[in-house]
């Protein structure tokens, strides 16, 4: 079971809105390499894990990716405050807006809605595990794409922070 | 938000944050006796940290709920505003 802490992994405070910049970074949320998608994968796969320790390792990577599912939620959630229409239709956010207002609705930046089809759990610890490696430098590029289009201070700390994790985890991962 | 409450905050997420670099490696490490030293000296920490925060503040677990008045776990903000970070 869980149990949630409530509090961030990382702070998240972001001054000024920018609805363009969440339609991009929403695709850590609910994207092909976003960390719902990764969550998911991990605590799906521990299951039929081989050993105790990659149980503990599909396990708690798992569970830090659901840290970091509410960190980028949070901020979408903070760049997309107090909108105008006109800012919303200026930052091309009406195209989400009209489905979800401000909501959190897990998709990529493209639209397409969140997938189970963007990952696997075979069953094969060594299918699994070389997926997981690859799974974690497919965030940490979709992470470092971010940094390029991202220039606010406030939003590129936090995206610094969840790209070092996907190094991290990738270490960890091909530990076993 | 208030300057020791910032400082107290900043003092768990550190803490909170080495512990779980400390479980990572531990689940590929588990008997690292530098990492369960690291793990035990940021677990007493955490735990510290965290009481102080939740007697002053607002819980952070819901052990942590001061229950006295209200439930403090739902009234007290959430840690996505701005205000909390």
């Amino acid at each position: 079971m869980w149990q949630y802490k409530k509090k961030l992994e990382y702070p998240v405070n972001i001054k000024n809105p920018n609805p363009a910049l969440a339609k991009v970074i929403i695709t850590q949320f609910g994207g092909p390499d976003g960390e719902l998608g990764a969550a998911m994968r991990y605590l799906s796969q521990r299951y039929t894990a081989p050993c105790n320790e990659v149980k503990a390792i599909l396990s708690d990577i798992g569970t830090e990716e659901l840290g970091h599912m509410e960190i980028v939620s949070a901020i979408v959630y903070q760049l997309t405050r107090n909108l105008s229409i006109k800012e919303i239709k200026e930052g091309g956010f009406d195209t989400y807006f009209v489905d979800h207002t401000t909501g959190l609705y897990p998709q990529a930046a493209s639209g397409m809605p969140f997938s189970a089809a963007t990952f696997q759990s075979t069953g094969d610890p060594i299918t699994d595990l070389t997926e997981d490696l690859a799974a974690e430098q497919k965030a940490r590029l979709t992470y470092d794409n971010i940094l390029r289009l991202a220039d606010d201070p406030d939003v590129r700390d936090p995206i610094k922070f969840l790209r070092e994790r996907e190094i991290v985890h990738f270490q960890r991962f091909g530990e076993p | 938000m208030d300057a020791e409450k910032s400082k107290l905050l900043k003092s768990v997420r550190m803490h909170g944050f080495a512990v779980i670099e400390a479980q990572l490696f531990l689940d590929s490490h588990p008997t690292c006796k530098e990492a369960l030293e690291y793990f035990r000296k940021h677990q007493k920490e955490y735990e510290e940290a965290v009481a102080e925060y939740e007697s002053k503040y607002a819980p952070i677990t819901v052990s942590g709920v001061n229950s006295d008045d209200e439930w403090t776990w739902a009234t007290k903000p959430w840690p996505w505003e701005r205000s909390e970070n």
